[in-house]
């Protein structure tokens, strides 16, 4: 098992230099030179010239891409052409909001997500099956922004119950801690500041979740309706095990191996599909933030973001991957067990 | 090994489930609670508190590092320059300076300081703090991103401190519009002298300055909070608490007004005007120093004939297209320069609407065909985006028997064709820096053709661009830009469309907020009822 992660471990890096290379070009080919955009409108061109020259942009590609690793790897990305903040910094000010998020969408997408996809197998073809694959339908095909407008207006703008956006209300906002504002407030024991932070969080978590909702019902579902028809199912009911147990025990336990890689590979998506909702519901993200970066082709930025990700979404894949075993004895990693 | 893996499993998906229903249960707990959070003890410091609501961060707050409006809003109410914008135009008024003298030959200013005055850490505003002010902005110290250094102290050969509040500065050529500079909230505001030291020369992140207003905090993506400035020397701010929160989606920020999550916001268009005042808010325009215009390639045949360039203009009817575009949130532009501004005169005509005489003229010049690029993006000038504006034009030309091509493109790959120049006609528009007619008047005589979007070139308008800059403010000043105004419509070089009004939504409980004609907000008078 070790050997196995360490073994997966070490492919991250193969993985991370092919992003590397990828972004590095992608925003070097396609985006617009970032010297006009940081240097303004009354900008010369001998000032345009020099401040290219004093980043580096004029020295051939694979010497600017070496700079880069070298850098990189020593976890320094340099600093904002626009904001003359070091990358490191502005891309942590924002990543515990995403991270908070998206965790929040995944919790809330796979209680309601596991919930009705197994209530809709064991009831198949029932009322409650048929509205709940509608609920799934509208779930994948609804656009994010969309469905997180709808919310505003319903939620905020007529019921006024809750918070049109934003983390939290700027006069209970905590200061310092993990930049997460569920820890922060309830370290703090500020209850209000608490309360108000959740309030803020339903909307966004709500359509983030949505897709990864309906996903999630539609796997657990068929999953579910798989692993009811098995031999061994029909044994257990056979044996006079009550069927409330059989499907707990039994059958939901089985049917979660395919669903828990789909909700690993949906928290890693949650984190890109986090840039509509972050616009939507000003939520103070890194996915709204990477869109402003490359709209202002702040190529450090860019970078150092999708590397971060990229990392992220190998490592969720690996817990995945490990947690199969866990949940399937058959699985095993080693070559020695196989 | 089997028991152990099992346990483990039961116990994650114990652990998973439980926090979900913590999870549920506290979604339920907020949704019940939210009248009693909003009202009780909050509500006195939510009264002392104004929330203006705009739609990205500021990109820095170091006035001589930033560019963006964004910033600006924040930094008027931290720093103050030397000299100060009057409430509702463009003159000029004393500030950090009281008086001003300037030498018969206009390359020596003199600045007399006002007296007492400190900076929020509490260090003294003085005549030294004004040179290293504008020296860390003029060569050898200025660094390339200082991105308004070289248009507010471009004409500055250096500054000597007479006394602790008597300052020179010393211009290498008379610059009128140089006053006018010094009130601008971009180079010019005068930052502590110590912040600068600690911070690197860079206090993007930790401003201080002389204003009403003290920084305390900025969230990136969420707020910046400032407090008032207890030591201020003039009238203190009324309110205590300002915040400014950062709300990119143009109708959540709507919804965040209407529903009292923010007292002011900006960057509204016409289309949600209704929304606001249907939920009992107001809406404030302000007069835009701006216009949006559309520019002729002067230096490509056919239009490099003024008789072309004034019969694509007359097939154009600018007040009924400014209308229908608008919706009323825009005046049709008769002038360059905006009805504010010195310089400005009533009596100036652009080309008049003329369909038969158009369509005449072009028959015989035998242009049916044209290029024209436009941008996407909504601008602060047209709201209404590029494109719209484009195909408007396009149909008016088609009335007239010229087939236009429209190319669109993203804002910054716009600037690049623009700046490439493979086109009959562009789109653009200017938002005033400084208020001084040169600033929009230079613009047919600039040499960059990312500014000088006509490649307009003559000589005998360059020249009186160059008298402008020499002449004392005053009627004989103003008389050259009106000469100008005329000599640009008279060779029809662009035709401007229209001046963007600025629109703001309030609270009806919020008053006496200062949103001045140069695109800032001036929040310290401002209170809530």
């Amino acid at each position: 098992m070790l050997k196995y992660i360490v073994k997966r471990i070490l492919m991250l890096i193969p993985v991370l230099l092919g992003v590397s290379v990828i972004v590095f070009l992608i925003m070097r080919v396609f985006s617009p030179d970032p010297a006009p955009i940081v240097l303004g409108q009354h900008a010369t061109a001998e000032t345009v010239e020099k401040w290219r020259e004093a980043n580096g942009l004029n020295s051939p590609i694979y010497i600017q891409y070496f700079d880069f690793i070298k850098g990189a790897v020593t976890g320094d990305f340099g600093t904002s052409y626009y904001t003359k903040t070091p990358v490191m910094k502005e891309i942590m000010s924002r990543f515990p909001a995403t991270i908070e998020l998206a965790i929040a969408a995944i919790i809330l997408a796979s209680i309601i997500g596991i919930l009705i996809g197994a209530i809709s197998a064991v009831k198949k073809n029932s009322i409650f099956d048929n509205s709940g694959m509608i609920l799934a339908l509208i779930g994948v095909s609804m656009p994010i922004f969309w469905l997180g407008i709808l919310l505003i207006i319903l939620f905020s703008g007529i019921l006024h119950i809750l918070p049109s956006g934003s983390r939290i209300d700027p006069l209970l906002q905590p200061y310092g801690g993990t930049g997460f504002y569920m820890i922060d407030t309830l370290v703090s024991g500020d209850m209000e500041a608490f309360v108000d932070a959740v309030k803020h969080l339903v909307l966004p978590a709500l359509a983030l979740g949505m897709y990864s909702m309906a996903i999630i019902t539609r796997m657990t579902r068929s999953s579910m309706l798989d692993t009811l028809n098995q031999d061994y199912i029909r044994t257990a009911r056979a044996k006079g095990i009550k069927d409330g147990r059989v499907i707990t025990h039994h059958a939901l336990r089985n049917a979660m191996i395919p669903v828990t890689t789909v909700i690993g590979l949906q928290l890693g998506s949650l984190l890109g599909g986090a840039v509509l909702t972050e616009t939507v519901f000003s939520w103070p993200g890194i996915g709204h933030y990477t869109v402003e970066c490359i709209l202002k082709s702040d190529f450090p930025v860019v970078q150092g973001i999708v590397l971060l990700i990229a990392c992220i979404f190998v490592l969720i894949n690996l817990v995945v991957d490990i947690f199969y075993a866990f949940l399937d004895p058959r699985i095993k990693f080693s070559k020695k067990e196989a | 090994m089997k028991g152990n893996k099992r346990v483990l499993a039961l116990a994650l998906s114990a652990v998973l489930t439980l926090t979900g229903l913590a999870g549920c249960g506290q979604s339920d707990k907020s949704a019940g609670s939210t009248a009693g959070a909003s009202g009780g003890g909050a509500k006195s410091r939510a009264q002392d508190t104004i929330i203006y609501a705009q739609g990205a961060d500021p990109r820095g707050l170091d006035p001589a590092l930033v560019d963006d409006g964004e910033s600006g809003k924040v930094i008027v109410n931290i720093y103050e320059g030397l000299l100060k914008y009057s409430k509702d135009s463009t003159q000029i008024e004393p500030s950090l300076a009281e008086k001003w003298d300037i030498s018969d030959d206009g390359l020596t200013y003199t600045f007399y300081l006002r007296k007492g005055v400190k900076f929020q850490d509490g260090t003294d505003f003085n005549a030294e703090a004004v040179k290293i002010n504008i020296d860390r902005q003029l060569p050898p110290k200025v660094t390339e991103d200082m991105v308004y250094a070289g248009f507010v102290f471009g004409s500055v050969k250096d500054v000597e401190v007479v006394d602790d509040l008597t300052v020179k500065i010393n211009l290498t050529a008379p610059s009128t519009p140089f006053l006018n500079n010094l009130a601008m909230c971009m180079g010019a505001p005068m930052i502590s002298p110590k912040a600068l030291e600690e911070n690197g020369n860079n206090v993007n992140e930790h401003p201080v300055g002389t204003g009403p207003y003290t920084f305390v905090s900025w969230t990136k993506g969420q707020n910046i909070v400032l407090k008032r400035n207890d030591n201020y020397w003039g009238e203190k701010a009324v309110t205590t608490n300002v915040i400014f929160k950062f709300i990119p989606d143009n109708s959540a920020r709507v919804v965040a007004l209407n529903n009292g999550e923010a007292d002011i916001i900006d960057g509204i268009d016409a289309t949600v005007v209704q929304q606001i005042e249907g939920s009992g808010n107001k809406i404030y325009k302000a007069q835009g120093m701006n216009i949006n215009y559309l520019a002729y390639n002067t230096t490509k045949a056919p239009f490099n004939d003024v008789k072309v360039r004034t019969a694509i203009s007359q097939a154009i009817n600018v007040p009924e297209l400014v209308q229908s575009l608008y919706q009323g949130y825009a005046e049709p532009a008769t002038s360059v320069l905006p009805t504010f501004i010195p310089g400005y005169d009533a009596s100036i005509a652009q080309v008049a609407f003329d369909q038969a005489a158009a369509k005449a003229a072009l028959a015989g010049a035998g242009v049916s065909k044209l290029h024209i690029i436009t941008y996407t993006n909504p601008r602060p000038y047209n709201t209404a985006n590029g494109q719209a504006l484009a195909e408007a034009i396009q149909g008016y030309l088609k009335n007239v028997g010229v087939t236009a091509t429209i190319d669109a493109f993203d804002w910054t790959t716009y600037k690049e064709k623009v700046k490439a120049g493979d086109y009959d006609i562009c789109f653009y528009g200017w938002i005033g820096d400084n208020g001084d007619p040169d600033n929009f008047m230079n613009l047919m005589a600039d040499k960059d053709p990312r500014m000088n979007v006509a490649r307009y070139d003559n000589a005998a308008y360059k020249e009186l661009i160059a008298k402008g800059l020499t002449i004392p403010n005053g009627d004989e000043r103003n008389k050259v830009y009106t000469d100008l105004e005329k000599m640009a419509a008279k060779e029809a070089v662009w035709l401007p469309i229209s001046h963007a009004t600025t629109l703001v939504g309030y609270r009806s409980n919020v008053k006496d907020f200062n949103y001045h004609t140069t695109g800032v907000i001036f929040l310290s008078e401002a209170s809530k009822d």
